[in-house]
């Protein structure tokens, strides 16, 4: 038989743990609300080879597939050249090699089947060559995480964050570092 | 020079197509030996000049809508004599030095 006191102890103990879920699910939810009402960013996935970046579509001005591309003469090895872009001047740079300089002696890339994504940042714009183009996604401003500390510090200036997608972190870039030399 | 239109003299550098103010032309001439090409002197226009070449193509007249700025992401790109201009036709792109 149980006492009264024992009782009361255990209605107690219950209406305390009660009272902290109660707690613990309005700060949940207060989280959640503020998440939701967070600026959403909305991004463009790309991948190089098996790497996946993903840039802020507010920088994006378009996606286009490779045509002819006229090499320059004196240019820095990221650039491939000039293309005519429905009648504007787009310099293309290879975004494989803005975000690794070493690989100067490299052969220049096929541009066959591979996308060209077109940047525009505080005025200066240039089409960037990737492998693929995935996705545009929606994510919570919270979804961008900083850096992570794995990534090579001459190549962490390329990127303003990271972002889980698909259970893989994908760097997102710097517009502004991708496109300053 | 301020027709709306250009005539340029287009040469192969070996790597992309250059075009020369056909007026600042003083002289075209090909360069004997096992290296080959030409060799254009300019400077009827400006300070006198040499450019060697892998090949002379001809003359082309562009007009002034077909002349585009040098994008500043190449711009900051090239090292030594940068282009002032970029000329986009329907079939070539050309820089101007």
């Amino acid at each position: 038989m149980v006492s009264t006191s024992g009782v009361s102890a255990l209605d107690g103990a219950r209406e305390e743990l009660l009272r902290e879920a109660s707690i613990e699910a309005e700060a949940s939810g207060r989280e959640k609300a503020q998440e939701e009402s967070a600026p959403a960013r909305s991004l463009l996935l790309f991948f190089l080879g098996a790497e996946g970046f993903a840039v802020d579509l507010a920088h994006v001005r378009k996606v286009l597939r490779p045509s002819r591309i006229a090499r320059v003469s004196g240019a820095a090895p990221e650039v491939l050249g000039l293309m005519n872009c429905q009648g504007e001047v787009l310099c293309v740079l290879d975004l494989r090699r803005v975000l690794s300089p070493r690989k100067e002696t490299d052969p220049l890339p096929a541009t066959e089947g591979k996308f060209i994504v077109v940047i525009l940042h505080a005025g200066k714009e240039a089409g960037f060559l990737v492998d693929t183009v995935r996705d545009a996604m929606e994510l919570p401003a919270s979804s961008v995480h900083p850096v992570l500390e794995s990534v090579d510090p001459s190549r962490a200036r390329f990127f303003e964050g990271t972002v889980a997608f698909g259970g893989h972190f994908v760097g997102l870039l710097s517009p502004s570092a991708c496109l300053n030399p | 020079m301020t027709t709306g239109a250009i005539d340029l003299l287009v040469v192969d550098d070996g790597v992309a197509l250059r075009g020369y103010d056909c007026l600042d032309v003083v002289r075209v001439e090909e360069v004997a030996g096992e290296t080959g090409g030409y060799r254009v002197r300019l400077g009827r226009l400006g300070p006198p000049r040499e450019v060697a070449c892998r090949g002379v193509l001809g003359s082309v007249a562009l007009s002034a809508r077909e002349i585009r700025p040098v994008p500043e992401a190449l711009r900051e790109r090239i090292a030594g004599e940068k282009p002032w201009a970029v000329g986009l036709t329907g079939r070539e792109i050309y820089l101007l030095y």
